[in-house]
């Protein structure tokens, strides 16, 4: 950490290029999260390095059958079909067996979610200013809030909390085009109303919940739709 | 969005996200290739090389928002993510290290030069032009940090150049090479 900012601007090139030692490379990038215009620099070097790297012929045949076969399984159907809230799961007594299986399940999952912790904390250190993301994370801690894995991408959830403050973990889901936007949707009663445009990189979206029974996202062109005629990319039931 | 072929890079990750297995294998199809040569050519080994390729893609459909296309092109991000793994494995196998510091040697002592082994195709003619205005000892540097897997201290005590100098040749070289790609209006340069 002793370092100046003009010895670290030296390592650039040498960390672009996988060329420093894990202290150095801890260092760096404790920098980076910080100047625009050092990583600006390394994906500069990493964009040449590209091109000094050979386009190839073509990957050897049989390895994408590899590794189609090691997906994750099948896509959850994209219909707007809810999923079960968390604070509502049934409870069953299982025997001893099942109980092994269950925790071995667990631990996968459990190892899926420090996956995505990781994810959110690189996410919070890159703003740890922003009050936004820190009412999220205090919803996502309240014992009474619900919290809701919309169907049809990964990693996008919706916390609701007793007072009806609503808020979708939008981060996970893919960067659009600068002309596309994401929309949030709610429906209240036999109506689907719009609670908000997105835009295309959304993080964390706050929404006003009361009265709304399932939540969508759609796709749509820049600046949003009156009314949507897309299929969603994600939904969920809220109660 | 549906023909995939004709989908940007961007919207392939978009459609990975969405689970789309077309999209990864349309992804797979364009930078497959240009990932498994990297890997190849810094792990040495046929079955590392497959093996690091298969970990690149996977990473892509469980975490494509790990991507940004404002901060680089899809090949760039792909190459950069197998390059680390591999350099990573290179690292962790000392025997085949120590085999290869010595055949890199051997080659940068034998006047060897990174625009023998550049491709060779209509940019490959401009980035070779562009590595022929590099002075050798920084294509030199380069050559055996990125192809080699080497940490910048090592490839200075192969080449019994002090730290500091390979350090800043390697940056220096970059830079200059990204200079003169932008001048001869290699797209992602520009």
């Amino acid at each position: 950490m002793s370092q100046t900012h003009d010895e670290l601007r030296e390592l650039l090139g040498v960390y672009a290029l996988d060329a420093v030692d894990d202290d150095e490379r801890a260092t760096i990038e404790r920098h980076l999260v910080t100047c625009p215009r050092c990583r600006a620099e390394v994906e500069e070097h990493r964009e040449v390095a590209t091109l000094l790297a050979d386009p190839g012929a073509d990957a050897p045949a049989g390895l994408w059958d590899r590794i189609a076969g090691s997906l994750d399984e099948a896509p959850p159907p994209l219909v707007l079909t809810p999923l079960t809230p968390r604070a509502t799961r049934r409870r069953r007594w299982l025997p001893p067996a099942a109980i092994g299986i269950a925790a071995a399940l667990l631990i996968a999952v459990l190892g899926a979610q420090v996956r995505h912790q990781d994810d959110r904390i690189n996410r919070l250190e890159a703003s740890a200013a922003d009050p936004l993301l820190a009412s999220y994370e205090r919803a996502l801690g309240d014992p009474d809030a619900t919290v809701v894995e919309l169907a049809g991408a990964r990693g996008v959830q919706a916390v609701v909390t007793p007072d009806g403050s609503g808020y979708l973990g939008a981060a996970s889901l893919p960067r659009l085009a600068p002309d596309r936007t994401y929309q949030l949707w709610g429906k209240v009663g036999d109506d689907l109303v719009s609670l908000g445009v997105l835009g295309a990189d959304p993080d964390v979206v706050p929404f006003r919940a009361e009265g709304v029974t399932l939540l969508a996202v759609t796709e749509e062109r820049a600046g949003g739709v009156v009314r949507s005629s897309q299929d969603p990319v994600v939904s969920g039931q809220l109660s | 969005m549906d023909d995939l072929s004709l989908a940007s890079d961007a919207a392939l990750v978009v459609a990975i996200g969405r689970w789309r297995q077309d999209a990864l294998a349309e992804a797979y199809r364009r930078h497959g290739g240009a990932v498994f040569g990297l890997a190849q050519r810094v792990v040495n080994d046929r079955t590392l090389a497959e093996e690091v390729v298969q970990e690149v893609f996977l990473r892509l459909w469980n975490s494509p928002d790990r991507f940004d296309p404002e901060r680089g092109s899809l090949r760039s991000f792909l190459l950069a993510q197998c390059h680390g793994r591999s350099v990573d494995l290179v690292r962790s196998e000392s025997a085949r290290r120590a085999r290869e510091a010595r055949e890199h040697r051997e080659r940068a002592e034998a006047g060897y030069d990174l625009e023998h082994e550049v491709w060779d195709l209509a940019v490959g003619e401009h980035v070779r032009e562009a590595l022929a205005e590099l002075p050798a000892d920084e294509r030199q540097a380069i050559e055996l940090a990125y192809f080699g897997g080497h940490s910048y201290r090592e490839v200075a005590s192969m080449l019994g150049q002090p730290e500091g100098t390979v350090k800043s040749r390697i940056r220096t070289g970059l830079q200059r090479l990204r200079g003169g790609l932008s001048k001869a209006g290699i797209g992602a340069l520009t």
